[in-house]
């Protein structure tokens, strides 16, 4: 569920603006690659202290671990709030590692993969000096569901969590928890593959138990991690400081969590990105979130990649859906059609080179991903098929939203469509309630347009369950935008859910990209690419980007 | 600034705040820029209108103006043919992966990292004239002149509606008086005190958002009748009060009286003896409206609640331009340029008009005030 | 005198409800969708959706609803929830020093040229000096503000960095605060500087004609004495009016495009902002508060003449 965040639509207004992100081609290499800024000079060493400052083109949609759903938020509270299983401060494939955050070892899986026993560390303090409990994580689950929190739909299958959602009462029963020894006991309803994945998300971050049940975006919640917020004023900005009981408590015991180099970081809210960007070239910021914008992208990448400037990979999936439910796209040589017609190769432009096209579900870096190309790009040939399928001039109407350049695909997309023998009509919405619009089954005319999805964490589950199982498809707060039900594929689906990753799934799950290609669910054409752009008295080298979390401020280091 | 004056009596009554408007137009209690169009005196040959015109031949800047304007209407009116036969492309087409041969050279019309080709000229023998317009590669060109249609549609239009509104309003409350011309003041007041940016972006968003249903007529939001309308609504007191104000002092005059007297019907009084009266004031305000409109077009399409994509004017082509103002400013300055030509030859060919046809300056610049200082102002 | 001011209060009065009920059914009556889950935003959950209906009093009558809303906006208590649940009052009250700024420095500027060219216009009426005068007056009349705005971004502060980027900073630091907004006060001065030195000129050219001008000549006055003291003095009237008619406009957030052009986060830029996120209860704020602020400014003024002048509070007041 979770999309790309929304900082643009400000930027769009102010002038310059920018979809986006970074270049393609990056890879997400980190390490070794040589600097030669000055200062520094090759193999660097970080020193210790100062104060990052930062910027954020938009405040994140919440400051608060059990509610926040968007990658601002994530990456701002990374190092605020460690849940009970956490993923490794790395790149690549090893940031997708999950490893024993606040529980003292990798949970035991028992009854039939029903049952995770964990133990929480001992000793552990939150800023504020109070101890952690166990009951913390047990709160911190229940007050995902006290405040709605678009998280909530990860933990249902936890017994009595749906009894718990709708009352509101009594606590959840599934969660049993021994304050003395810190054990932690979940018992699931169904065997859950993505459980441990879940665990480690942000959504369940054990909080103190008298945080009250509503958004604490402007009342920071004490911290567990290395750095506690010291302010955080919605719509301005926030700032960490040090949490003082983590060099003398957590962070003895989190060894694999890192303490951070800085002593304070200061992010502020700055709308426009080409400020930004020269506040960052002129050393008055250290780094930026949000990566340059499209219009300052090349000029930015062609001055400074590899000495303050790296793209960097997301696990995503950019993609066109066709309601598979309505004419013309129920029929399959139409789908086939329009993925003959789109071309990544024009999208990577259009997206000025900040995707990289693909033509699957599952994107590179994702377990399962293997690549493979069914539609080559053959216009012909679309037409053809159009011209098979019996299916003439027939309207259709395509969706987007107005974040630049995914208006621009619309419009493209919209031409192809044309080109090949339907009379598409565009129809662009507003990016803040874009995929609520489309996402009401009761909405006139959903035949086919643009979405985009980022992974919520590195599980190929998170794709197909949530997009293309016609068992998730719902009235309002749709995902499954194509409102793709083919039974035997959801069988599948619903077989892998309950299994823990391993080589065998992977192998499935790459099947199953396969099929649902041939069945040509969507077109999809592409995979995003953001970057990391920081000053040049930041260490360049060690900064770590995690597949999930993006910029880890904590591996942050002003230069020598 | 109040005058200490020492001729007190002598002194122009002080237009005050919104509701004063009618004294600053100078209808003076004498009416003297009002005889000079009175019926009994207009005749053929060396009638007011043949004295305007002979004034308005004179006024070489505004004949050139005047020339300029239509040259450019009849350009955006020919969008379709440079469109066919010298481009060959249409304004919604995308070039994203085309390559252009220039001379013997092949460049592409959008590079790698998103950056589109320049003006070409007549190189590549009228493609891309203007270079292209982004990511997509459209003809830029063939979209200023699509573009132009909807700017120049919605400015003229527009302005003839609000002169029907603010006609009728005027006349209705200005010669029945009363209780009609209470309820019609009172709601210009309200609308007069409404800064009319602030008002069109208003009704500009949430019409862009729904649409408009008014009984069996359904407008999309991306009909561009959307914004004329608006557009045409918000200017219709700037119009109407002055109006008003003109016909307060018409109806004093004798020959209104007359008709009266003679047992005149309102409708023929209001259609047959004010009406013409008031015409040179309609044709000085209706030219001046169009460059008002196009002005605030620009603004509420940069803001997202004048023309909605897929159709384009030229604010909307300078709200996609800015996104690239510093890789491509000329994006931004293209459409913004033809704007400002367009605007600037309806200004001063208005102004040349007024001159003409209102020597005495009965629709002073001030008549103007409350109209270019609202609506321009947040410009 | 004090039942002119009573009668122009209770006539502004009359006119701000008129004003508020008008937004109020702009936005409420007007949209086909449904207004909760609209100002609800991002992520939002059903539960929030409801709330905001409860909250803002869509699930109540109309007259209701009118008063629950107008209650959240002149308590200070509307949150917008598309702009990162900012309180909508606050957020604008930190604009006004922006847009203060910018207006002030502005009005400075245009009304030294307005005034200037204006009166050398009128003091060559006719001539060449007079036309070119009116042609330059003219194109700054018809100058999008984007035009220049985009001309000054790319040139003057990206191609040549002759100022710094867009954005405020406060008046604390002078150098600073005046270097960032000088191409903004420009920009925006330019329209109002062509239009009121045609205002000024008109005014003027009106004036000369008066019988006092004529006697106060036929006196023997000096010529420039006469058009300083006499002429210019009460050309000015419509210009001081005009003033303050402009002026509560802009205060009242109507620098929209230049404030957002140039990221100066006043009133201006927030309504811009809040119309990105199509972000209604922001919108319904800032222009019911824009237009407050105007009929204040417009009433405060009036009666201020009235005082001066008692002409005015004899004659047939408006409003």
């Amino acid at each position: 569920m979770k999309k790309l965040p929304n900082f643009l639509l400000i930027a769009a207004l102010v002038a310059v603006l920018a979809a986006g992100l970074a270049a393609c081609g990056g890879g997400g290499s980190s390490s070794g690659k040589p600097t030669t800024s000055e200062g520094g000079g090759a193999g660097a060493e970080g020193k210790e202290g100062g104060t990052l400052k930062g910027a954020y083109t938009s405040f994140p949609d919440y400051m608060d671990p059990q509610i926040s759903y968007t990658a601002e938020g994530w990456t701002a509270m990374r190092p605020v709030y460690i849940p009970l299983l956490t993923y490794k401060h790395a790149e690549g494939e090893e940031g997708a590692e999950i490893i024993p955050g606040l529980a003292k070892e990798l949970p035991k899986i028992t009854n039939g993969d029903k049952t995770y026993t964990m133990f929480l560390r001992k000793g552990l303090k939150y800023s504020n000096g109070e101890e952690i409990k166990a009951g913390d994580f047990k709160y911190a689950v229940e007050r995902c569901f006290l405040t709605n929190s678009g998280g909530s739909p990860f933990y249902t299958d936890i017994a009595g969590a749906e009894q718990f959602a709708k009352t509101k009462k009594g606590g959840i029963s599934g969660i049993k928890v021994n304050e003395s020894t810190g054990e932690i006991v979940i018992n699931l309803m169904k065997p859950q593959g993505t459980f441990p994945n879940t665990l480690a998300l942000m959504f369940v971050a054990p909080i103190p138990q008298k945080t009250p049940a509503e958004d604490q975006s402007a009342h920071p919640i004490p911290a567990s991690g290395p750095y506690y917020l010291t302010k955080s004023e919605p719509g301005r900005g926030w700032e960490y400081e040090r949490n003082p009981y983590w060099a003398k408590d957590n962070g003895k015991q989190l060894t694999e969590i890192p303490s951070g180099h800085v002593d304070k970081i200061e992010i502020e809210v700055l709308r426009n990105q080409s400020t930004q960007v020269n506040d960052v070239e002129s050393g008055k910021l250290n780094w930026i979130f949000d990566p340059p914008p499209t219009d300052r992208y090349t000029e930015v990448k062609e001055k400074f990649e590899g000495t303050q400037f790296r793209p960097e990979p997301t696990i995503s999936t950019y993609y066109f859906w066709m309601n598979e439910t309505v004419e013309p796209f129920s029929n399959q040589k139409v789908r086939e059609a329009v993925n003959y017609a789109v071309d990544p190769a024009a999208l990577e432009r259009i997206y000025t080179g900040q995707i990289k096209g693909t033509q699957q579900i599952l994107p590179p870096g994702m377990p399962g991903y293997e690549k493979f190309e069914l539609f080559p790009h053959n216009v012909k040939k679309a037409k053809e098929l159009i011209a098979e399928s019996g299916i003439k001039d027939k309207e259709v109407t395509v969706w987007t939203d107005s974040e630049s350049p995914n208006n621009d695909a619309g419009t493209y997309y919209q031409g192809l469509l044309n080109e090949i023998g339907l009379k598409a009509e565009l129809k662009i919405l507003n990016p803040d309630n874009y995929f609520t619009v489309i996402g009401n089954r009761s909405t006139p005319n959903l035949d086919t347009g643009f979405s985009d999805w980022f992974e919520d964490f590195p599980h190929p589950n998170d794709f197909f369950d949530i997009l293309l199982n016609g068992e998730s498809i719902q009235n309002t707060n749709n995902q499954n935008f194509s409102q793709t039900n083919v039974p035997e594929l959801n069988k599948k689906i619903d077989k892998l859910a309950e299994e823990q990753l391993g080589p065998q799934q992977e192998k499935e799950y790459a099947e199953l990209d396969k099929e649902f290609m041939e069945h040509a669910a969507w077109a999809p054409y592409g995979t995003r690419t953001l970057s990391l752009f920081v000053s040049s008295n930041i260490n360049l080298e060690t900064a770590i980007w995690n597949p999930t979390f993006e910029t880890e401020l904590t591996s942050l280091e002003f230069k020598e | 600034m109040p005058p200490e004056s020492e001729n007190p009596g002598t002194e122009a009554p002080i237009p005050i705040g919104t509701g004063a408007l009618d004294a600053d137009l100078g209808i003076g209690p004498d009416g003297a820029g009002v005889v000079e169009a009175a019926p009994g005196e207009a005749g053929p040959g060396g009638g007011p209108w043949a004295v305007a015109w002979r004034r308005l031949r004179r006024n070489k800047v505004a004949l050139f103006s005047l020339a300029v304007f239509l040259l450019i209407v009849i350009c955006c009116l020919l969008a379709p043919v440079w469109a066919n036969q010298v481009a060959h492309t249409g304004p919604n087409t995308t070039h994203t992966l085309e390559k252009l041969h220039v001379g013997g050279e092949v460049r592409e019309v959008v590079e790698p990292s998103g950056k589109a080709i320049g003006p070409q000229w007549f190189e590549a023998g009228g493609k891309f004239f203007l270079g292209a317009d982004g990511h997509l590669g459209r003809d830029e060109m063939v979209r200023l002149l699509y573009g132009g249609r909807s700017s120049l549609f919605i400015g003229i239009v527009a302005a003839l509606i609000t002169t029907i509104l603010a006609v009728t309003f005027a006349l209705l409350a200005g010669y029945y008086g009363g209780w009609p011309d209470t309820i019609i003041s009172r709601a210009m007041d309200v609308i007069w005190a409404f800064p009319v940016v602030l008002l069109g972006i208003s009704l500009g968003i949430v019409l862009a958002v729904g649409g408009l249903v008014i009984g069996p007529i359904h407008l999309k939001s991306s009909s561009l009748w959307i914004p004329t309308l608006i557009i045409g609504v918000v200017y219709t007191p700037y119009m109407a009060r002055p109006l008003r104000g003109e016909i307060l002092a018409l109806r004093e005059k004798e020959f209104i009286e007359a008709a009266i007297a003679q047992g005149a019907s309102g409708f023929r009084i209001m259609f047959v003896e004010l009406l013409p009266n008031l015409l040179s004031t309609i044709i000085v305000f209706f030219t001046l409206n169009i460059a008002n409109n196009m002005l605030l077009e620009a603004v509420l399409s940069y803001l997202g609640a004048g023309v909605q994509p897929p159709s384009s004017s030229w604010g909307t082509m300078i709200s996609e331009g800015f996104q690239a103002l510093y890789s491509q400013p000329i994006l931004t300055i293209i459409p913004g340029t033809a704007i400002l030509l367009t605007v600037l030859s309806v200004n001063v060919f208005g102004d040349g008009l007024r001159d003409a046809l209102d020597p005495k300056s009965k629709v002073r610049f001030e008549a103007r005030a409350g109209t270019a200082a609202e609506m321009d102002n947040p410009i | 005198m004090l039942r002119f001011a009573v009668r122009r209060l209770l006539g502004a009065i009359a006119v701000l409800f008129a004003i508020s009920v008008l937004v109020f059914l702009i936005f409420n009556v007007v949209p086909a969708t449904n207004p909760a889950q609209r100002i609800a935003g991002k992520n939002a959950t059903p539960q929030l959706i409801k709330n905001v209906e409860k909250e803002w009093g869509f699930d109540k009558s109309l007259p209701e609803q009118y008063w629950t809303q107008m209650k959240l906006i002149f308590t200070g208590e509307a949150t917008s929830y598309s702009l990162a649940h900012i309180n909508i009052d606050e957020r604008i009250l930190e604009g006004i020093p922006v847009t203060a700024s910018l207006c002030i420095g502005a009005a400075i500027i245009w009304l030294a040229f307005g005034i200037l060219l204006g009166y050398i216009s009128a003091m060559n009426a006719g001539g060449l000096v007079d036309r070119f005068v009116t042609v330059i007056a003219l194109i700054g009349i018809s100058m999008p503000v984007f035009w220049l705005a985009s001309i000054f971004l790319y040139y003057l502060t990206y191609k040549v960095e002759l100022f710094p980027a867009s954005g405020y900073e406060p008046l604390s630091n002078p150098g600073k605060w005046a270097s960032h907004l000088i191409l903004p006060w420009i920009s925006l001065a330019v329209l109002f500087a062509g239009f009121y030195s045609r205002v000024l000129r008109s005014s003027m050219l009106d004036v000369m004609n008066e019988d006092y001008v004529r006697t106060a000549r036929a006196k023997g006055l000096s010529q420039r004495r006469v058009t300083v003291r006499h002429v210019l003095r009460n050309s000015l009237i419509p210009i001081v009016t005009l003033f303050g008619l402009d002026f509560g406009v802009l205060i009242g957030g109507g620098a929209i495009i230049t404030e957002s052009l140039f990221n100066l986060e006043g009133v201006g830029y927030f309504t811009a902002e809040a119309l990105g996120q199509q972000d209604f209860p922001s919108i319904m704020a800032v222009t019911i508060f824009g237009a407050f602020f105007i009929v204040l400014f417009n009433t405060f003024v009036d009666i201020a003449y009235a005082y001066l002048d008692p002409r005015i509070r004899l004659g047939t007041s408006a409003v």
